[in-house]
């Protein structure tokens, strides 16, 4: 026991005088820190608004975050603590005396436990500190609870202390092998990295296995709180029992203390206590050795005289020092693949890249083919790292090779320049960098091959890796070269580059924002397939020539200070930097100027053509405008009625100009004097009416301006405003370039124009940003029935209904649209023009301009009025959607027309735009598709789920929801637009897909629903009062409209829909004075209409409240029947929860009809045998089925038709009892 | 060739003095520099192989300023460090073609040849194609020897050269050494004083920064003629008091026996015989009398 004490006390006083032991305390420390007191930090601070920062949820998602990136410090801690006694040979001392294995791993096993428990706790005294930060956001920061800190601390970093420890105890015990065992801890994690990204990659929604088979967190974190609301998110910890998230947990914790208990039981059992078996070599080494010394014996004996050595010329000169620059940077790149690490890195980037490459055709929801925009960001995304970590590892090691092998002495003395020396160092590193891009871009080209997609675009890989990748990463390797010429120490230069590394996106961040200044920073930039990097490029050439001119300037500083010789005082390297000055003087003052010059370019681009602004400025304006013309907000204003525009569109300038007339009528009862105009982007000048009027006032960035008539605008009158509209593009920005204009793919709409009056799309709706700016809670929309709110537009507030025209006109090679038909289409001074019309057909107030190079498929339908021309405007190579696109449109109409009221168009127009914004977006018979969300779509088996389609079918049912019928600018009114075209796209999915198939969509679609509920910022809103919870209006209102027609029918719900529309479209549109809008009352009312008594319940559960269900199947058995047939006893938990807006639950009384079924077939490809809608009354119900098949599966709810937070356990396998 | 060093002081920045205001001159052959660990050899060996400069003083190479003119001084050095690693993973025969690179060999032909001869008489040749970092101490010397007879140097400064290699090997090297020594400055530090006197015509003697004796080792070894006496003592007692009646050189042990050699103008008592005088006598006497200083 005493020797015990004595490894074990050793091992702490060791620790405990290292520096590092500190620095790791340090880290957890300021990690945890900063998670609380900077929001926008951590993963907590900058998600969810209401969440504690230090709530349990925050503590433990950080815990495991730092459990993640902590996996390095265990191996580091554990693992050298064996080792140490090998490096150091102590082994040989110590194991010639009579020590105990128990004591001495046993010691060296705890102390090193210990220390790695002291080093982690930093997190928690990070984390209180954190909350005493004055500054912090003291609304999120609840008074500190003890069982917060420790419950997650103990069960999850201690717990993973203790088996990842001992595991890579074990490993370096018995490999003792320093490679082994620095390398152990990075192989873990990046494998745990990969294992992560091929999960998500999957869209799995399993989450029991996963998450038991989890050493880290992430994935069973995932299964235990994907669905908790923010209420149990501030109060719950992760429970041990088996009764929450099916024991995820426990298991996981029972499995993975077994692999550390095995770690120390295998260590006890295997480890040789005995220094033979310690330092052995191999057999075969031992007998090379042995036949070497035998040859040797035999060798002839050699003269003792000395022959005189040949005479060699020396030559010194130009040629001379290329001769030594190649045979120095070959001799460094040597040095770097000779060595295992290299290999490592290569083989680990080219496995992620691989893995990535495999997964670049899955896009969010959708499976798309690996265009090589996708490829390359999947490839490069998994290799990027590893570019920069050989780069700052290199770099160390290249500075330092001579010293660390002491080869320095000899090296020094050599008759080379320090240019010369410094350069094979550089070109080496170059090298190196080339081999790994280039191995990154073999690996995109392999995997778009594997997956079938043969249009290689090598231009693309070559300009993406070798000219914006490698100057980047160039930059940064000079970088480390340069702060390892300058520190102490290689790992204080480490811990400088990394600093550096990762300061970069934190001080971004904190909106430290500007590209001069965040080193080696480029803006962002987006590869489009319509425009190739487009725009982008001279903002990043200039940055990239920016930042590379200091890097190369600090380069030149590097070479004056490299070390050389013994004297390694800094006064001696002055002097020697003072000696080679003036050769390196010139070099420098050309690197200087291209600094200053680039930098220089670049400020009077980003600065002066244009303002620069940051987020935080960007958010003071929408605070002011908010906080000084909130007031006119119900001022009454007269609304647009007719729109009227020339607009010229310049692509190859990114800029348009044009003018517009509007006529507005006064469509209230009073007189109105005063216009309030909202420019919200800038574009609208030279504003005049068709009478005497002047300006009041113009707010700064003319953002507001308030115009007095001289005669006021009586009810009933029209009045014309026309006005001038442009947005001229000077040179480029520091990021923040607008999307809407394109070389080829502009795509602006209505907000460019003015806006009458308040603008409340210009208001912050983030609570995180409203508090820092001090505005209070944002204003809900109104209920249902407030007097404003009922007779205004909900899309346009500005307007009830237009008429429509307006002439466009592009460059010759384009094509340009807007709402509305072609009237006529010519070319004039070089230019390509368009008149559009809408004819008598009333619209929105909602239009939008676009132009592109286009390829155009037409096919025409024959609507129910009159034929329809579908015409999809697409970038040539982008066919792979077109065909579908336009049989959804068909496929839509159809059903529409059928269903719910004549379309009101002749033609269903999508246009593709560049994938800067990633939306489609419902114009007047006009549908604006972002490339980024379609055209590429790939459909690999029949029931793959095809989003072009379903998109194409959504955008095309506001054609009738929303174009047809809007509600009031009231609570819920949202709902009526995007949840009936979400249940419009479901129906036409099914025609598509059968009725079986639409359960795996359903399902995705209910995951994201609660998940959207689970990350809410402010508070969920039943459906028909929602507020601006997009997961409420599309995957909510989808799954229950898509549930409410399975079942009372879905004829009966189309005909509530029809009688609806029929009842409401147009509102407003013909009368002089703007009555009232519908709202969710009168689609409720629609609804119960047609939905018999005893399911009513079901309307206000899933419309009118917040429901959830608890639905499970516990278990199912079957015997066979004297005829043949199989009888199945199944039993059946259900439970019914009323939630709050914060997810505070209350039970309700269950009454409710239920499916229960019996199904042949595995998991996941049931067919069913029986399937039936009963009530269930009891919280637990047994049932006995007969079926004519074997039966496999059996289950509740089968198909989750209801909101179930576990989707997993409605059904079970049959057993035979 | 001819060195000539003037005045040379260093002091570290932890306050050791390296050197104190040495001076020097070496002439066109193998110059032998005898001194204890810690005597300022290697600083003395680095400041002349251009590795460092020193506080003051000056170094001339035959009109070269070894201080300022690093570069020509390089371009006809050959220095072998006292202590020196090597890159892993490379062989002997690479490292030394990329050395005769360095050094300024371009002729293609002309470098294998030299490469070869020197591996051969370095006896490195049967190992040429081995990593360098699986050489043995006695190897890895030996290709420390090589790469500083690489390409003819001119001035060849080796730092302890024959510490690690066995006796066959030694003899070799410094037969090796003696065969090219003509016509060029070699600078040898060492303690191994039979080195001094196997090979060099000239040597000095530093101790704690100073430049003890500087002279031929014949012309030292004369001046003790018939001034060494030797007594051979058993007890431990008997030494202690031998050590402060007389002025001790050293003592050595033979058969478990202590000789102890004295200096003295004449026969210092009882027991003392006349010992013929060696090297290392002057190199101990010099030691003994600057501690006295």
């Amino acid at each position: 026991m005493t020797m015990f004490r004595e490894f074990f006390t050793f091992e702490l006083k060791f620790r405990f005088k290292s520096l590092s032991t500190y620095v790791y305390f340090a880290v957890w420390f300021a990690f945890s820190f900063l998670d609380i007191a900077a929001e926008g930090f951590g993963p907590i601070g900058s998600s969810n608004g209401k969440v504690l920062l230090n709530g349990p949820y925050a503590n433990i998602y950080n815990d495991i975050g730092i459990s993640f990136f902590g996996i390095i410090v265990i191996a580091a801690i554990f693992g050298t603590s064996i080792l140490r006694d090998f490096q150091r040979d102590t082994v040989q001392i110590l194991f010639t005396k009579p020590i105990s294995k128990v004591a001495y791993l046993g010691g060296r096993w705890a102390g090193s436990f210990v220390a790695t428990v002291f080093a982690f706790s930093g997190l928690l005294f990070g984390e209180f500190f954190g909350t005493l930060a004055p500054w912090a956001d003291h609304a999120r920061i609840a008074p500190n609870h003890l069982s917060w800190y420790l419950q997650p601390f103990f069960s999850i970093v201690v717990f993973q202390i203790f088996f990842l420890g001992s595991l890579f105890f074990l490993v370096a015990a018995l490999s003792r092998k320093i490679f082994i065992v620095y390398l152990q801890g990075a192989a873990i994690f990046m494998l745990y990295l990969t294992g992560i990204a091929i999960f998500s990659a999957r869209r799995s929604l399993e989450h029991f296995w996963s998450g038991i088979l989890d050493p880290i967190g992430f994935l069973y974190h995932d299964a235990i709180t994907r669905y908790w609301t923010v209420v149990e998110r501030n109060t719950l910890l992760y429970s041990w029992s088996l009764g929450s998230a099916n024991g995820v947990f426990l298991y996981n914790r029972l499995l993975w203390g077994s692999v550390g208990l095995l770690s120390l039981i295998a260590l006890w059992r295997l480890f040789p206590m005995s220094v033979e078996a310690l330092t052995a070599r191999s057999s075969g080494k031992r007998a090379a050795l042995a036949r070497e010394q035998d040859l040797a014996e035999v060798a002839p004996r050699r003269s003792l005289v000395a022959a005189k050595l040949p005479a060699a010329h020396k030559v010194f000169g130009f040629a001379t020092t290329l001769r030594q620059l190649a045979s120095l940077t070959r001799l460094r790149i040597s040095n770097i693949v000779h060595e295992v690490p290299f290999w490592g890195l290569l083989i680990l980037m080219a496995g992620i890249a691989i893995n990535n490459g495999h997964y670049a055709g899955r896009v969010g929801d959708q499976n798309v083919w690996p265009v090589t925009y996708l490829m390359l960001q999947s490839v490069e995304g998994g290799a990027i790292l590893f570019l920069y970590i050989v780069a700052a590892l290199y770099a160390a090691e290249l500075i330092w090779r001579e010293r660390d092998t002491h080869f320095a002495g000899i090296h020094d003395a050599l008759p080379i320049a320090e240019t010369t020396d410094w350069f094979s160092k550089l070109f080496a590193l170059c090298f190196v960098e080339l081999i790994l891009l280039t191995v990154t871009g073999v690996c995109g080209i392999l995997m778009q091959t594997i997956a079938g997609y043969y249009n290689y675009e090598f231009a693309q890989y070559a300009k993406e890796l070798y000219l914006v990748t490698f100057p980047e990463v160039l930059t940064f390797a000079l970088l480390a070269l340069f702060i390892q010429t300058v520190v102490s120490n290689k790992f204080i230069g480490h811990g400088i580059v990394i600093g550096v590394f990762v300061m970069v996106p934190i001080l971004f961040s904190f909106g430290w924002e500007n590209t001069l200044y965040l080193f080696g920073n480029t803006p962002p930039y987006t590869y489009s397939d319509m425009n190739g990097y487009g725009h982008f490029v001279p903002a990043l050439f200039w940055s990239i020539a920016y930042w590379l001119s200091i890097a190369c300037l600090l380069g030149t500083i590097s070479i004056a200070l490299a070390r050389r010789g013994a004297d390694d005082a800094w006064p001696a390297r002055f002097r020697l930097a003072a000696q080679r000055a003036p050769r390196l003087i010139p070099a420098a003052a050309i690197f200087f100027l291209a600094a200053v010059g680039s930098g220089a370019w670049y400020f009077y681009n980003s600065h002066v053509l244009n303002q620069y602004l940051t987020a935080q400025d960007r958010r003071d304006i929408s605070a002011t405008y908010e906080r000084d013309f909130k007031k006119y907000e119900h001022l009454a204003q007269p609304k647009i009625i007719a729109v009227d525009a020339n607009i010229d569109i310049f692509p190859e300038r990114r800029s348009f100009s044009g003018s517009g007339n509007f006529v507005l009528q006064n469509k209230t009862a009073q007189p109105i004097s005063q216009i309030h105009i909202t420019n919200s982007q800038q574009s609208v000048s030279n504003v005049r009416f068709d009478r005497p009027f002047h300006a009041v006032s113009t707010s700064a960035r003319a953002l507001y301006t308030i115009y007095h008539l001289d005669t006021p605008l009586a009810p009933g009158d029209k009045l014309d405003l026309t006005f001038n509209v442009g947005y001229t593009s000077r040179g480029f920005k520091d990021g923040n370039e607008r999307p809407e204009l394109a070389y080829s793919g502009t795509f602006f709409d209505v907000d460019y124009f003015p806006t009458i009056g308040y603008d409340i799309s210009v208001e912050l709706d983030d609570p995180r940003r409203r508090r820092e700016e001090r505005l209070p809670e944002q204003e809900l929309l109104p209920r249902r029935g407030d007097p404003a709110g009922s007779v205004t537009n909900l899309l346009s507030a500005q307007s009830d209904w237009i008429g429509y025209r307006t002439t466009v006109s592009t460059s010759d090679d384009q094509i340009a649209l807007s709402p509305g038909y072609l009237t006529r289409d010519w070319h004039a001074n070089g230019r390509h023009y368009f008149s559009y019309d809408m004819g008598n057909v009333k619209t929105l107030d909602f239009f939008a301009y676009v132009s592109a190079r286009y390829d155009v498929k037409r096919e025409m339908y024959a609507g129910a009025a009159n034929p329809i021309s579908i015409e999809v405007y697409h970038t040539s190579t982008h066919l792979y959607d077109v065909d579908d696109m336009i049989s959804a449109s068909k496929a839509g109409l159809a059903y529409y027309e059928k269903n719910f009221s004549p379309f009101q168009f002749r033609q269903y127009r999508i246009l593709e735009f560049p994938r800067y914004r990633s939306f489609a977006q419902s114009f007047p018979n006009t549908v604006p598709f972002s490339e980024g969300i379609g055209f590429i779509g790939r459909v690999e088996k029949p029931n793959d789920i095809d989003f072009a389609y379903f998109v194409t079918a959504h955008e095309l049912g506001h054609q009738w929801w929303g174009h047809q019928l809007v509600g009031g600018r009231v609570e819920g009114s949202n709902m009526m637009a995007e949840t009936l075209a979400e249940y419009s796209a479901l129906m036409v999915m099914q025609q598509k897909y059968g009725r079986d198939n639409m359960h795996r969509f359903l399902k995705h679609e209910l995951d994201r629903y609660l998940r959207g509920r689970a990350g809410e910022t402010r508070r969920e809103r039943p459906l028909v009062l929602v507020q601006n919870e997009p997961y409420v209006w599309y995957q909510k209102g989808g799954q229950v409209m898509y549930t409410l027609a399975d079942y009372i029918g879905e004829d009966k719900v189309n005909l509530a829909l029809h009688n609806f529309l029929m009842e409401y479209r147009y509102a407003n549109a013909n009368d002089s004075r703007s009555g009232p809008y519908p709202d969710t009352r009168q689609f409720v009312e629609a609804l119960r209409a047609q939905t018999p008594a005893e399911l009513q319940y079901y309307i206000s559960d899933a419309f009118e409240n917040i429901v959830l269900y608890d639905n499970k199947a516990v278990s199912a058995t079957v015997t066979p029947t004297p005829d043949h047939k199989y009888k199945v006893t199944l039993s059946v938990q259900a439970r019914k929860m009323r939630s709050d807006g914060s997810g505070n639950e209350s039970p309700m009384p269950l009454h409710d009809l239920i499916d229960i079924g019996v199904f042949s077939g595995k998991k996941d490809e049931e067919k069913p045998l029986s399937l039936k809608k009963v009530w269930l009354t009891q919280p637990a119900q047994t049932f006995e089925i007969i079926v004519d098949q074997a039966p496999t599966r059996a289950g509740i709810d089968p198909y989750n038709k209801l909101i179930d937070r576990d989707s997993d356990d409605n059904m079970v396998d049959v057993t035979k009892r | 060739m001819a060195l000539t060093i003037t005045g040379l002081s260093k002091t570290y920045p932890n306050g050791v003095k390296a050197l104190k205001n040495l001076s020097l001159t070496i002439g066109n052959l193998m110059f032998g520099l005898l001194g204890p660990n810690g005597a300022g050899k290697s600083s003395l060996m680095r400041t002349v192989a251009t590795l460092q400069d020193p506080d003051s003083g000056s170094i001339d190479l035959d009109g070269l300023n070894v201080l300022t003119q690093k570069d020509e001084v390089r371009k006809i050095l050959g220095y072998l460090p006292q202590e020196f690693g090597v890159y892993p993973k490379l062989s002997s025969y690479d490292m030394l073609q990329h050395l005769a690179v360095m050094k300024g060999v371009t002729n293609k032909t002309e470098r294998k040849q030299m490469v070869e001869a020197i591996l051969n008489q370095t006896n490195l040749w049967n190992e040429r194609k081995k990593a360098l970092s699986t050489f043995s101490g006695g190897m890895k010397q030996r290709f420390g020897i090589a790469q500083a007879l690489l390409a003819n140097p001119k001035l060849i400064i080796v730092d302890e050269p024959t510490a690690g290699l066995d006796p066959a090997e030694r003899n070799r090297f410094l037969n090796l050494l003696s065969a090219i020594g003509s016509n060029m400055t070699v600078i040898l530090s060492t303690h191994i004083v039979d080195d001094v006197r196997e090979l060099c015509p000239r040597m000095a003697i530093i101790s704690n920064g100073e430049l003890l004796l500087e002279g031929a080792p014949a012309e030292a070894l004369e001046s003790l003629r018939g001034k060494i006496w030797s007594k051979v003592v058993a007890a431990d007692d008997e030494l202690r008091a031998l050590e402060t009646a007389f002025n001790v050189i050293s003592t050595h042990l033979i058969g478990g026996l202590h000789e102890v050699r004295v200096y003295a103008e004449s026969s210092p008592g009882d027991g003392f015989r006349p010992a013929d005088s060696g090297l290392e006598d002057v190199y101990f006497l010099s030691l003994a009398r600057q501690a006295q200083n």
